[in-house]
């Protein structure tokens, strides 16, 4: 599929893995930090005009709010780059790039999505080609000429099965995965994620699993778009596009099957994301923070798992829960549904939209002897404060059960 | 290659070689190592200083022009930034050979102009400190301590172009203004 795609991008009839193509692409997203490094190379380095303004986007989401002067500055030369070159901007407080790219329609299937922030593979969730390129292919090839070179990668499918027992989550089974592929495990793949389990989910939790390629080392994920998806991007968005079906007789270099039907909630330990153990083999780890946020959560699913658990208790004294909605929409969908004030009484802090503690530039620092559970997408050292503190990555259920519990915790417990 | 900015290859210079002191480093080093978050807005006089010395801390006050850096396997993981590619690039190293690489660090390699070789193998072959000869076009590689000689993954011709002009910038540029 991805070839299929890469093809039409590249004027070709067909493409073979391995090589490489020059293909244009049709969005471009940046944030804040990558945006600006972007932006410096691209104005001190290329001197070409922008060619499609249009199909720029830079977010705000590491920032929310300057805390320094530093941080201020930056933001400030990337809102004076998005005016001189007339790309989109959000600026602080519309939520992380991920969401914001899609909840405003610059997202479609089948086409060519770039960005340099690495997780942008996530996009393949809607069926385009989404993947991470560097500063150099945005200022030197994508911001002048609206393309981008790529090695076509090779195709695995991933195809899952199984229904859930209690407790369990779709963020479990990413976490899972991740672990059982392993960090590098599919090194410069293409993943398709296929298979009942994956046909039955809603597209936000089908999010969740091509957002975990990049850490197996996969150049892109790919889920085919069927209803769900189309539905899904048409209530974001009126601009056209056309689906590329793959044929259902197409090669795959493998075909890597399992059933999740006995998966128990999951548990990524520090220092890596491929450090996945069952819950129970971490039961009573202290925590000092809790959090709600990131690309992997902030959805309007993870705050609804929350308030289940969150119903008649409360947060627990001696830690923090932090809420960050992924986007405007999905605060507006939480008011409605009365989710912000259920989880305000319950003791939690609502943040503004973004990308929430993800590097510690608005919040989430630690001291070396603080841990902190949350749903987003990485827990490497350094990440957030004392290069000593430790993360631990997690479902939207397991981590509001530790909110409560004050250190790691069984969400069956609380169901 | 298909039609546009990089249709024609136009480069023909003599072979690019690495000869120098091996580095050594594990498995799976994420660019948050190679430069540390909180460093990635400072200037690369400040950057220098610290590269990979949270691996090996001697790496950044001796490492010295032509030198190679050795890796094991993922190098490279995590962010996208090219900044992790364009500060080792600084160091003066000559190349980056490792068992295998993240992609986003691999492809900012070369588009940076740094040579970047796979070579599944490599760790158990060299130790830090060795004498190495590195043939980026070939891969050939020769570990002059040991007397062994090694074969790289080959790097598509494109990539070898690319380095050839000097990243992908001038790259485009070039081949933009012929046409
Ligand atoms: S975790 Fe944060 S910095 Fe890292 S790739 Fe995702 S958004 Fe970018």
């Amino acid at each position: 599929m991805i070839e299929k795609i890469l093809a039409r991008a590249s004027g070709r009839k067909t493409v073979t893995p391995g090589e490489v193509v020059v293909a244009n692409v049709d969005c471009l997203l940046l944030h804040d930090l990558s945006g600006y490094l972007t932006g410096r190379v691209f104005e001190r380095e290329v001197r070409r005009p922008m060619r499609y303004p249009e199909r720029v986007v830079m977010i705000f989401d590491h920032h929310f709010c300057p805390p320094t002067e530093e941080g201020a500055r930056i933001l400030q030369e990337n809102r004076s780059f998005a005016r001189r070159w007339g790309i989109n901007l959000f600026d602080c407080g519309n939520g992380n790039t991920h969401h914001v790219g899609v909840q405003n329609g610059f997202i479609r299937p089948g086409t060519v999505v770039v960005g340099s922030d690495s997780h942008t593979p996530v996009h393949g969730t809607l069926g385009c080609f989404a993947t991470g390129i560097g500063n150099d292919s945005h200022a030197g090839t994508v911001m002048p000429f609206g393309k981008a070179w790529f090695k076509v990668p090779d195709a695995i499918q991933v195809r899952l099965s199984g229904t859930h027992k209690r407790g369990a989550t779709p963020r479990d089974a990413a976490l899972w995965l991740t672990g059982t592929i392993g960090e590098g495990g599919a090194i410069y793949k293409a993943l398709e994620f296929a298979g009942p389990y994956v046909e039955q989910l809603d597209f936000w939790d089908r999010w969740l699993f091509p957002l975990i390629v990049v850490d197996l080392g996969a150049k892109c994920g790919y889920i085919e778009p069927d209803e769900k998806t189309l539905s899904f991007v048409r209530s974001v968005t009126d601009k056209p596009f056309d689906v590329l079906k793959g044929d259902p007789q197409r090669a795959f270099e493998a075909v890597w099957e399992w059933d999740l039907s006995d998966l128990e909630p999951q548990v990524a330990c520090p220092p890596t994301v491929g450090n996945v153990k069952p819950v129970t083999a971490v039961l009573g780890a202290p925590v000092q923070w809790s959090e709600l946020g990131g690309h992997g959560g902030g959805r309007i699913e993870d705050f609804r798992l929350a308030a289940q658990i969150l119903t008649g208790r409360r947060v627990h004294p001696d830690l923090r829960f932090n809420l960050v909605p992924s986007s405007r929409a999905v605060f507006r969908q939480a008011v409605r549904e009365g989710l912000v004030e259920k989880l305000h009484e319950a003791g939690a802090t609502w943040f503004p939209p973004s990308t929430g503690s993800n590097q510690a530039y608005n919040m989430g620092a630690m001291t070396a002897e603080e841990a902190m559970i949350s749903t987003h997408a990485r827990n490497f050292p350094g990440r957030n404060g004392s290069p000593e503190a430790k993360m631990y990555l997690a479902s939207a259920l397991t981590v509001a059960a530790s909110a409560v519990a004050g250190a790691i915790a069984d969400p069956r417990q609380y169901l | 290659m298909n039609g546009g900015f990089f249709s024609k290859t136009v480069f023909k210079e003599k072979p690019m070689q690495a000869r120098g002191r091996c580095w050594k480093f594990g498995d799976n080093i994420p660019t948050d190592r190679i430069v540390r978050t909180d460093l990635v807005f400072r200037p690369f006089s400040e950057i220098l200083k610290h590269v990979l010395e949270t691996c090996n801390p001697e790496f950044p006050l001796k490492v010295k022009p032509g030198e190679i850096v050795v890796a094991g396997k993922h190098f490279g993981q995590s962010s996208g930034r090219a900044i992790a590619a364009k500060a080792l690039k600084q160091t003066g190293i000559g190349c980056v050979i490792a068992e295998s690489f993240a992609r986003t660090f691999y492809r900012n390699g070369f588009e940076i102009g740094m040579p970047a070789l796979e070579c599944p193998g490599i760790t158990a072959q060299v130790s830090d400190g060795d004498i190495l000869l590195v043939e980026i076009d070939s891969g050939r590689i020769v570990n002059e301590t040991t007397g062994r000689e090694l074969q790289a993954r080959p790097t598509p011709p494109f990539l070898l172009d690319m380095l050839k002009a000097g990243g992908l910038i001038p790259m485009a540029e070039r081949l933009a203004g012929e046409g």
